[in-house]
């Protein structure tokens, strides 16, 4: 028996070689990048729309990448608030890869964009290890999944830099403290920060855009 | 379910790199960071069945964690992190802030995920 060792290179190194190429890909074209990730059912797509609408209220030009299993719904409504979008059905993966980024970027007008968002499968978990190479990674949670989402998925939340919670105005008809949320996530990520939004009513989006630096034109970055 | 395309990747990768090394293949040895959100059991099934029909078939993948550890700009202290959870049935998550002034921490160790050594019998036909 003998060993054979290695150099540490990581086993994802081909999806970070990819996350990086978009990454300089996107900032070449002075394209800022928002990934949005969470679980089914809460309001990545109406985040993404609010944003569409606030954002060019801004003075900025926004275009999307719509990820789902299948379909195109995602994709139409961001297309109907003038969004320049591309669909992307991952099938049966359960995470879009940088490599499905990449191609996706071909067939947008990346010059005339100023804020790129993608939004990837509804899953909390799998697309973690997956980075796409955007600038900031956004997870939406929703009050109706329960307060104990961040007790329950803490790995997650530890690295999660900006966390939404999303549907408080409903936190009352479902007995939810949206404070209980609050207090778990600033225990695993003391630096981490957190918007409470009623994205239907637009509410807690603004501070969020602004957090993001999507605060004005494209020529600060 | 992603720890197939994680083991795809891996398998991938690795294969062409054996092949200037002769014998069986018995085990390989991944290192992975405690923050990796994967799970061992998942990607132990994953490599048996993915590995089929490839040099690595039959193989032992054996996934060693690696702890997490930090380093703080702002008072140079370098070590673990405080942990949150652990009572009861949860297990405890690293905390990636300054335990000795509570600052934000560059991460040193914990988000890796690689193949360390692959373990190699001599014979190449033998079963047991």
């Amino acid at each position: 028996m003998h060993d054979v060792r290695f150099t540490g290179e990581d086993i994802l190194a081909r999806q970070l070689e990819l996350a990086e190429a978009n990454y300089r890909r996107l900032r070449e074209k002075h394209v800022r990048s928002i990934s949005v990730l969470g679980a089914i059912g809460s309001g990545k797509t109406t985040l993404v729309e609010q944003a569409i609408d606030r954002l060019r209220g801004r003075g900025l030009r926004v275009a999307t990448i719509a990820a789902d299993s299948a379909g195109d719904d995602d994709h139409r409504r961001f297309l109907a608030r003038g969004a320049k979008s591309v669909n992307v059905n991952t099938q049966d993966d359960c995470h879009l890869d940088a490599h499905t980024v990449d191609h996706a970027l071909d067939a947008l007008p990346l010059e005339e964009v100023d804020v790129l968002f993608i939004e990837n499968v509804g899953n909390l978990i799998c697309p973690a290890d997956f980075p796409l190479g955007a600038d900031a990674e956004v997870v939406v949670i929703s009050v109706t999944e329960g307060d104990d989402m961040v007790r329950k998925h803490p790995k997650i939340f530890a690295q999660t830099d900006f966390v939404v919670v999303n549907k408080v105005d409903l936190a009352p008809a479902v007995g939810v403290d949206p404070k209980r949320i609050v207090d778990d996530y600033s225990a695993v990520n003391p630096h981490g920060k957190l918007f409470l939004t009623s994205l239907r009513r637009g509410e807690g989006l603004d501070e969020l855009l602004d957090a993001l630096g999507l605060g004005c034109t494209s020529t600060q970055w | 379910m992603h720890e197939y395309a994680v083991v795809d990747e891996l398998i991938g990768a690795l294969v062409p790199r054996l092949a200037e090394h002769p014998g069986r293949v018995r085990a390989v040895v991944v290192r992975k960071g405690e923050l990796r959100i994967l799970s061992d059991h998942a990607l132990v099934n994953a490599f048996e069945i993915l590995a089929r029909g490839t040099r690595l078939e039959g193989a032992d993948l054996v996934v060693e964690t690696v702890a997490t550890a930090v380093s703080c700009p702002a008072c140079g202290y370098q070590g673990p992190t405080g942990r949150f959870g652990g009572e009861g049935d949860h297990f405890s998550i690293p905390v990636l802030s300054c335990p000795q002034c509570g600052s934000d921490v560059r991460v040193d160790a914990g988000r890796e995920l690689y193949v360390d050594h692959v373990t190699l019998s001599d014979d190449s036909t033998a079963n047991g």
